[in-house]
């Protein structure tokens, strides 16, 4: 066993685990963050991919042990988030999700996506998806969204503001 | 789908990690970003007894250019070089293949060295350091010593490093600004392994072409009648097409894997080499 | 928000915050996780099984099972062979991956590592692996007690097929091979048992679309009553037909609940999912087609072979795929003579389950690669051919030869729609033009239709004898105390936005706002006694019970409404979520107030029952027929056999839409479906039965650059026979590419004088087609 202390979400999270302990089930069967899904792994799906130090990872083939110190942020983790605020208004509006597991993965993917390349176009963005994998969708609907959402993030907070003001009072 | 159990040991620079190998025996291995080994100790394929998390070293993070080199630190991720890291000694095209290694959470994670030690046939990075005409320094628990890249890959998943070896940085010479190069990497789906990756390099300030084909069997090579045609074709210049045609017909036809290629192989490696040959010259 | 509104789903919030629930997400303390120990051989006899020393009591083997019964599938069908399907492999195992043993410990980890440390010695049996192996002579047979291979071997003869044979001018024939394939829904199979000593009942939360067939399953399997057992399907990360069977482990985790008395949680992992999930779609078919000189088609001969693996699933047993594959093959044209064989074998392989589309993309591939050919024949357009081959509008209703009876809908018109989308005259311009770059360019086209939501009767599930005939659906309509919905209702909403749509079926009816109505869902303590979500069927037969729910709860709201408002009940209407009357309102929180809080004020002659309701919907027994055409424009690489879809149209009819963005995420996410079974999906396996496809990096799913950006387009003609003239649409999108590319495909690869009639269309098999056309 060795002892790690991984920050989830903002608190910092101390236990014991075996060094054979997946990042994804840490999360899940230690934090009891089962926001964060397993779809596959061996890292080819996506459902698990979170934020480790502000970039995206998978989960399900990263040790915990491996990460021990640093910063993790799950789907449970954006309260107060414009930007994921957003990117879940986009989500909704554009019928990006069906059954939903692939959700956090995707929105993981998302958020990346619109920090990093606010300027992609569909292809990119697609290409940006491509280790999502997702049964329901057809992705369209997550292209769709993010590329929606990209352009109102670029177009400054007032228009993030009154993008979701607008949602809001619906 | 969970890994058998193993010991871990995150050590404090290279040289515990080489130690730590050597006296780990048989089972000990290396662990870089994880993104290739992960998977295998999920599935049970691998059963290590001890696992060295190369992960955190800074010594392995190195990124500098110095003189008619550019050094890269084995550790660095595929993610640092798809935003820039070599872009400038390889005039784009680490960039390029960075940026088509499976998916960004993998790059993010998944380390040149790593990726190069995992010696899978079809890994994206021995081709290039190939064409590049980079080499490896490498560190083992008795020293260290420097391997062209071309020497690193012994069969598909099996490296000529020994076993308490480790790959510290790798040493890519700086493209002259007016080289040339072409990158095509045919697959299913875009982020699988390659099932036909080829890479050429042509930088005639160094009177340099180099021609390297990977695929799903064997290990990548030079084709010499390629590089041999573009080399010359370089000092002439002009038209040439047949001549690279026939080149890459003759390198295709007299691969040392031709045994194990179907038809469509063949017609696969013959695009693959066409076009990105094509790519380097116009 | 009523219907036809495209209503973002009510349901989403729960998964873009992390806090769905999936059955891997719920905990109980004390639980023990399961691991199964499986069968590396196709087929084997399982000499003895010796169980890690120390942990005797945490290992399980068939023998251990007192009192499971092994699952039989039977339907009644002349000829039909019912298997048994043991919940852990007795004396033989019968596939790869098949269960041989179940470890329980602390942690799923621990328990794989039992399994490890658990050694069987096997002796190999020679494995039956592909269908000519199965149909050999001498084949070793997968059932001893069986005569041969043959599952189920049926006929279907109609019209006159030997005068229709004798007047054709045109026969023309081809031979189709659809590999199998594996349904992988993101999440996968799993459950959890717990016994609930309060009640007396095992709690079993298993992600699965039919809630009460699985809990009458586990009844009939482990032995007690049904009342003892409450089935909870709770979020269901996907399905598509394939959480729909009854399977050995979740009997061996309910068992090992009730045995041991402590939860136990089993989380099928992927690998295992690639490995002995049940597949599907393994199929072989031959169409002839009679016509006559203009290519109008007199008469089709087809036989279709379906590899259904090793056993067959409860409760819809194998067999199933062969018949509607039939039923289907004369798809949206006017043939009157017809003649049909279809077998299903069974092989050393997974057992086969219908998945989303069912059967139908054989179907459609069949007929449409003989419209081809017979245009090809003919010297004439491929689109005209079909055109004259089309039932016209105004044949509706019209009586198909197969005894489909469409309804409704103007196919010609859904043809050329498609055509215009893909602006076929420009893409045939092109073609003549040539590529710069010496791709081939290739048009395509699939016309189908797809039968939906059928009922009970000699249209319907009785046809194929089964055990467990489906199809009534009621739903529970409750107005609460604060003057909001909750509506009750049986079947299982697992991407389907049933959450959504119900709630628009309910505000159409009582104009109360979606967002205060709670649909509840997919637990057997709470929901009434429906079937589960399947065919195609839940928005008309669920969405029908809700809709004749929400019209009984009419009376009692509106006498009570009447009484508040102290007018007459003729003088009130439902409006806004409110009682209108001719002086004034009373909103549904004040009715519900007054029912629940002060029935003493309330006048004699009140319903006591209440403000609930309860309705149910009894679907046409032929079902309604929504059709759609698919248009494919491909380019066809050469030198490395690369497909690219250039440009996709669909046009559907799926009579009225409630929520049009709902429709188009069913279309597109089918239409993915769809693309994986033409180009990308396949679960192959070596001469030994040994599956190939063992992790996702070998089993290719399309991912988002797979996908193109898709035109669509609807048709809104009602159907006379469900309500609001709704018809199904949850698998018309995966029905038609694997058709419209192969034939987009082969119009590319004509001029080679090649042709390829399998799927998936890999790159290595359009190179081998064009070799094949260049050694002739």
């Amino acid at each position: 066993m060795t002892t790690i202390a991984i920050t989830v979400n903002g608190e910092t999270m101390r236990a014991e685990v075996e060094p054979r302990l997946s990042l994804a089930d840490f999360l899940r069967e230690q934090c009891r963050l089962t926001g964060t899904h397993l779809g596959c792994e061996h890292g080819v799906c996506g459902a698990c991919t979170v934020l480790v130090n502000d970039r995206t990872v998978r989960s399900c083939i990263t040790l915990a042990v491996a990460v021990d110190g640093a910063a993790v942020r799950t789907v449970e983790g954006y309260d107060g988030d414009p930007l994921m605020a957003l990117i879940r208004r986009c989500f909704n509006e554009c019928h990006a999700l069906q059954c939903g597991y692939c959700t956090p993965g995707m929105l993981a993917v998302a958020y990346d996506v619109v920090r990093r390349l606010p300027q992609a176009d569909r292809a990119r963005i697609k290409a940006e998806l491509g280790g999502n994998l997702c049964r329901c969708t057809g992705y369209l609907g997550a292209v769709n969204a993010i590329a929606r959402a990209a352009e109102i993030w670029s177009a400054g907070s007032e228009r993030v503001g009154a993008f979701l003001a607008a949602r809001d009072r619906r | 789908m969970k890994p058998a159990k193993f010991d871990y040991l995150r050590p404090r620079d290279l040289a515990e990690a080489v130690r730590a190998l050597a006296a780990g025996g048989e089972d000990a291995r290396l662990l870089a970003g994880g993104q290739s080994l992960g998977p295998m100790l999920n599935l049970r394929v691998v059963a290590p007894s001890l696992l060295v998390d190369l992960s955190r070293l800074a010594e392995l993070g190195e990124i500098s250019e110095r003189g008619d080199s550019a050094v890269l630190g084995a550790g660095v991720t595929h993610a640092q070089i798809e935003d820039g890291a070599l872009s400038n000694a390889t005039v784009g095209l680490a960039q390029r293949v960075a940026s088509g290694i499976a998916y960004r959470p993998v790059r993010n994670r998944g380390t040149v060295g790593g990726s190069l030690a995992h010696a899978d046939p079809c890994g994206d990075w021995a081709p290039v350091m190939m064409a590049l005409g980079a080499e490896l320094d490498i560190r083992g628990a008795h020293g260290t010593r420097r391997l062209a890249a071309s020497q690193l890959i012994a069969a598909p998943l099996m490296t000529t490093l020994a076993r308490d070896e480790a790959i510290v940085s790798i040493q890519v010479p700086m493209l002259g600004g007016k080289a040339r190069w072409g990158h095509v990497k045919f697959c299913r789906k875009p982020g699988d392994f390659a099932e036909s990756l080829a890479v050429v390099v042509i930088d005639a300030a160094r009177d340099a072409a180099r021609v390297v084909l990977a695929s799903r069997t064997g290990v990548p090579a030079h084709l010499f009648a390629t590089e041999q045609c573009l080399r010359s074709r370089g000092k002439a210049g002009g038209d040439a097409w047949s001549a690279i045609a026939a080149a890459i017909e003759q390198d295709v036809e007299e691969h040392a894997l031709r045994g194990h290629w179907s038809g469509y192989d063949r017609s696969l490696h013959r695009a693959t080499l066409t076009r990105a040959v094509k790519e380097a010259l116009i | 928000m009523g219907i036809g509104a495209s209503l973002p789903r009510l349901e989403d919030e729960r998964y873009l915050r992390g806090r769905s629930q999936f059955v891997g997400d719920i905990a109980f303390p004390g639980m023990l996780h399961a691991a199964f120990l499986r069968s590396p051989h196709a087929h084997a006899r399982v000499i003895s099984i010796k169980k890690p020393e120390g942990a005797e009591n945490r290992v399980f083997v068939a023998e251990d099972l007192s009192g499971v019964a092994r699952i039989r599938s039977v339907a009644k069908l002349p000829g039909f062979r019912g298997s048994d399907w043991p919940t852990l492999a007795k004396g033989k195992a019968r596939h790869v991956g098949e269960a041989v043993a179940m470890a329980l410990a602390a942690s799923p980890a621990e328990a794989e590592d039992l399994t490890a440390a658990t050694v069987v010695e096997y002796e190999p049996l020679a494995p039956v692996v592909t269908m000519a192996q199965a149909l050999a002579p001498d084949a070793p047979l997968v059932h001893e007690q069986w005569p041969d291979n043959v599952l189920l071997d049926s006929k279907l003869e109609s019209g006159d097929f030997e005068a229709a044979k004798r007047a054709a001018k045109h026969v023309v024939t081809r031979e189709f091979r659809m590999n199998r394939q594996t349904p992988f829904t993101l999440e996968g199979r799993g459950c959890l048992a717990h016994y609930d000593g309060r009640l007396d009942e095992l709690v079993f939360y298993c992600s699965h679309q039919l809630p009460v067939p699985l809990q009458i399953g586990l009844s009939q399997t482990l032995g007690i009553s049904q009342r003892r057992l409450r089935v909870i399907a709770p979020d269901v990360g996907g399905s598509f037909g394939l959480k729909s069977y009854l399977e050995g482990e979740a009997v061996c985790v309910a068992w090992a609940s009730l045995k041991l008395g402590r939860p136990v949680r089993w989380i099928r992992d992927r690998h295992e999912a690639l490995i002995c999930d049940a597949s599907c779609r393994d199929y072989r078919c031959k169409v002839t087609a009679y016509a006559d000189a203009e290519g109008k088609v007199l008469a089709l001969d087809c036989e279709v072979i379906v590899d259904a693996g090793a056993y067959s699933p409860w409760p819809w047993p194998a067999g199933l795929e062969g018949m509607m594959a039939l039923g289907n093959m004369q798809g949206p044209y006017d043939i009157r003579a017809f003649r049909g064989r279809g077998i299903n074998v069974v092989t050393n392989k997974p057992a086969g389950q219908p998945f989303r589309g069912v059967a139908r993309p054989i179907s459609c591939v069949g007929h449409e690669m003989v419209m081809d050919a017979l245009a090809w024949e003919l010297g004439k357009d491929p689109a005209e051919v079909r055109r004259l081959n089309l039932v016209k509008p105004e044949q509706m209703p019209y009586t198909s030869v197969t005894r489909k009876q469409l309804d409704s809908g103007d196919y010609p018109r859904a043809l050329r729609r498609a055509l215009e989308l893909i602006d076929s005259d420009g893409v045939l311009a092109r073609q003549r033009r040539g590529e710069p770059d010496g791709r081939l360019i290739g048009v395509g086209i699939a016309c189908f239709y797809e039968q939906t939501a059928y009922g009970t009767g000699p249209y319907g599930y009785s046809s194929w004898g089964i055990e467990l005939v489906p199809g009534l659906e009621p739903a529970v309509a409750r107005l609460t105390g604060d003057g909001e919905l909750v509506l009750e209702v049986g079947s299982h909403s697992h991407g389907q936005g049933h959450e959504t749509v119900y709630a628009q079926i309910a505000n159409e009816v009582l104009g109360i706002d979606p967002h205060r109505v709670a649909v509840r869902h997919g637990d057997t303590y709470t929901s009434p006694v429906g079937t589960g979500t399947y065919s195609s069927r839940s928005m008309v037969t669920v969405g029908g019970a809700v809709d004749q729910a929400c019209r009984l709860l009419k009376r009692p709201i509106a006498q009570i409404g009447a009484h508040l408002l102290q007018c007459r009940i003729e003088d009130v209407a439902i409006k806004g979520g409110a009682v209108v009357g001719p002086a004034g309102s009373v909103s549904f929180a004040e009715i519900g107030r007054a029912w629940y809080h002060h029935p003493e004020n309330l006048p004699d002659g009140v319903d006591a029952a209440g403000l609930t309701a309860i309705a149910g919907h009894k679907p046409h027994d032929p079902g309604v027929f929504g059709y759609s055409t698919h248009a494919a424009v491909v380019a066809v690489d050469r030198d490395t056999g690369k497909v690219e879809i250039l440009d996709y149209a669909i046009v559907t009819d799926c009579g009225r839409r409630v929520n049009p963005l709902l429709v188009e995420g069913q279309i597109v996410g089918g239409f993915a479906n769809g693309i994986g079974n033409a180009l990308y999906e396949e679960s192959s396996y070596d001469e030994n039965g040994q599956p190939l496809a063992t992790t996702l990096a070998d089993y290719t799913a399309p991912s988002a650059p797979c996908i193109p950006d898709v035109k669509l387009d609807f048709f809104e003609i009602p159907t006379p026979f469900a309500p609001y003239g709704i018809k199904g649409v949850g698998e018309s999108g995966a029905i038609g590419p694997p058709s419209a590319i192969i034939s987009a495909v082969n119009d590319a690869l004509r001029p080679l004088g090649a042709a390829i009639y399998e799927t998936p269309v890999t790159p290595r098999r359009v190179y081998a087609a064009i070799e094949a056309a260049r050694a002739r």
